[in-house]
């Protein structure tokens, strides 16, 4: 009797300490992972990113340059042309 | 004839180290600034009284409250009837003090509230004397240990603040009491450890682990004593009272016991804080802190030597407690895990010591401001320091050097005295020497917001303004610190919060709710220069900022 209660107390703590550095480790780095990649403190960040890019656009004479206008040009003309076609 | 007088030169030397103690305190409790939730334990104490005077039919208290629950509430504050699982062991007593003798004069309520705190800490220091006085049956090893409690210099910086210590001292009598009942389950002492350990429950939820412990305790023994049936009694016995006094004693269970007391968990879970703190030079998430930031704490914020004994004390329990499990056996005439008195309660320190810190391991639990909701952990630090002394003793006796086991506990205490006077009144964020002088502002610094006080006379020093307004860089809500002036100062003092366009100086300190290397939400404007900064033992406790003209 006392020795199973002496080894049950021991199998339980082992256990504990066994789910705490498997799962809880794991689930504790990704939440780290998910905290520090999607945190409000980042999308702020990103948006003031955008806001910044989309700022520097409007200052400059020309953002896209000819050959790259050209290219999205024809390409959006093509999607247009292929979303027209009706067979 | 020789007895008597030792046991009266024992007292005499007691007596002198609490009154020199009570005396530097009473000399040096001005000192200390208002911590940034004093204001909410105010309204605590008065909430609670208002409830109470409402349920007994005092109408005069509860008038007389209710002004002052309007007069204390602003919008810094959380309402009270929210947050309202807070223990009143201290708050109310001391609310009804502030009635009794109609105490006006906030600043006047503080200090005095920081006195009693310091008293009941110098209380909780006797029992641990006693605990030493147990263990070693020597006076001077004993006295040492109680000189070492009063003196950890993080510990005292923060027993005039009614938090973390004010646990610690309730823990360390119940622990007393924990270890007398234990001993011979005696119903006058499982009646007084049941009401400390009510009060202990009601101050921090985790110590519900108390009566798991005494009952795994009960048990143990009795696969040595065999008297199921007595020890059966007494366990019921502490349990109806702890229950009752649980009840008894916080107002808040009143209304529905068992829902209330199960929903405190349900709010250990969803109410704490979630904030990301400095640690270690980033801001990581509290809810994921690594497991070794408890042990980090301790490491670099006690005093090296005291560290060092506890680790060889500590080892040297273990150790035995290892050889002493692998070799139980089915029929023994001792008991299994330890032989005599000594090794008894070097196990009871030993399991409380293991139990809570992997208890805040297991659950997680989301820690801040360094260790200070876990500086009850110290009792046992400066437990197994002990027995290490005792060792190192031994070991010297045999060798004839004694002179040298004097001179270990000589720096033990000096040291403590010279951290003590060199970061007064910033004991509280006193760092050893394990960690390099540059890298101490990796870590929070003045979570309590104790310097607002030396930042609003500097402030007021500086500038003849009739009003100055004060932008705050920090996390820290400075505008409570303003209690600590009178009325007439808090009206020239205007504080503007994060509109730093409206700001004559900036408050500034390492406290931040947000990752500040990400957020410039604490960001110091081009406009303002840095015009004054508090430093303590390499520690920069706070930075002023003055506009450019």
């Amino acid at each position: 009797m006392k020795i199973f209660f002496y080894k049950s107390i021991l199998v339980f703590f082992l256990f504990l300490l066994a789910f705490h550095y498997s799962y809880n480790f794991v689930a504790k780095s990704i939440e780290r992972t998910i905290n520090s990649n999607f945190s409000k403190e980042n999308i702020e960040i990103l948006k003031s990113k955008i806001k910044d890019e989309m700022n520097n656009a409007i200052n400059k004479d020309r953002f896209i340059s000819v050959e790259n206008a050209e290219l999205i040009n024809k390409f959006i003309d093509k999607l247009i042309n292929d979303l027209n076609k009706k067979q | 004839m020789i007895t008597n007088f030792n046991k009266q030169k024992k007292s005499i030397i007691l007596f002198f180290i609490y009154s020199i103690s009570i005396l530097i305190a009473l000399i040096t409790y001005k000192d200390y600034g208002i911590h940034i939730e004093e204001k909410f334990h105010r309204l605590n104490g008065h909430y609670w009284l208002n409830y109470l005077s409402d349920q007994f039919g005092f109408d005069n208290i509860k008038q007389i409250t209710e002004k002052k629950i309007n007069e204390i509430s602003d919008y810094t504050l959380s309402p009270v009837s929210v947050y309202n699982k807070y223990s009143v062991i201290f708050d109310l007593p001391t609310a009804l003090l502030e009635i009794l003798f109609n105490i006006s004069d906030v600043q006047k309520i503080y200090y005095l509230k920081h006195i009693l705190s310091f008293f009941l800490f110098l209380i909780s220091s006797f029992f641990f004397f006693k605990i030493l006085e147990l263990r070693h049956k020597n006076f001077y090893l004993s006295f040492t240990g109680l000189i070492l409690y009063i003196t950890t210099p993080r510990i005292l910086g923060d027993s005039f603040l009614y938090k973390d210590i004010l646990f610690l001292s309730c823990f360390m009598i119940t622990f007393y009491f924990f270890y007398k009942s234990l001993k011979n389950l005696n119903y006058k002492f499982l009646f007084i450890f049941s009401i400390m350990t009510a009060l202990s429950v009601s101050l921090r939820i985790f110590a519900i682990l108390i009566p798991i412990l005494f009952i795994f305790l009960v048990v143990i023994k009795n696969f040595y004593i065999k008297d199921y049936i007595k020890s059966f009694k007494r366990i019921c016995f502490y349990l109806i009272f702890f229950f009752l006094f649980l009840i008894i004693l916080w107002p808040y269970l009143w209304s529905d016991p068992i829902n209330n007391f199960f929903e405190l968990f349900k709010s250990v879970r969803d109410d704490l804080v979630n904030v990301k703190i400095l640690y270690d030079g980033s801001y990581v998430s509290n809810r994921t802190l690594p497991d070794y930031y408890l042990l980090e704490w301790i490491a670099i914020s006690s005093p090296s030597l005291q560290i060092t004994l506890f680790l060889f004390g500590f080892f040297y329990c273990f150790v035995r407690f290892i050889k002493r499990f692998i070799s139980i056996k089915e029929k023994s005439i001792y008991n299994d895990l330890w032989r005599g008195g000594k090794e008894e309660l070097d196990f009871i320190c030993l399991l409380f010591l293991i139990s809570f810190y992997f208890f805040f391991i297991f659950f997680n639990a989301p820690l801040y401001n360094g260790w200070r909701l876990v500086y009850f952990l110290n009792i046992f630090l400066l437990y197994f320091s002990m027995n290490s002394l005792s060792i190192i003793e031994i070991l010297l006796v045999k060798k004839f050097l004694k002179k040298f086991f004097y001179l270990i506990i000589i720096s033990l205490v000096s040291y403590n005295f010279y951290a003590i006077i060199k970061t007064h009144p910033f004991q509280s964020i006193y760092f050893n020497s394990l960690i390099s002088k540059e890298n101490k502002n990796l870590y929070e610094g003045d979570f309590h917001g104790l310097a607002v006080k030396h930042f609003f006379k500097e402030i007021l020093s500086r500038s003849k303004k009739n009003i100055i307004n004060i932008g705050v860089a920090s996390h820290t809500p400075i505008q409570r610190g303003l209690e600590s002036f009178p009325e007439n100062f808090e009206k020239k003092l205007n504080i503007v919060g994060q509109e730093y366009s409206k700001a004559d100086y900036i408050f500034k300190n390492n406290i931040s709710e947000v990752n500040l290397k990400l957020i410039k939400k604490y960001h110091i404007p081009n406009n303002f220069s840095k015009v004054y900064e508090l430093e303590v033992d390499k520690v920069i406790i706070y930075e002023i900022y003055k506009r450019n003209n």
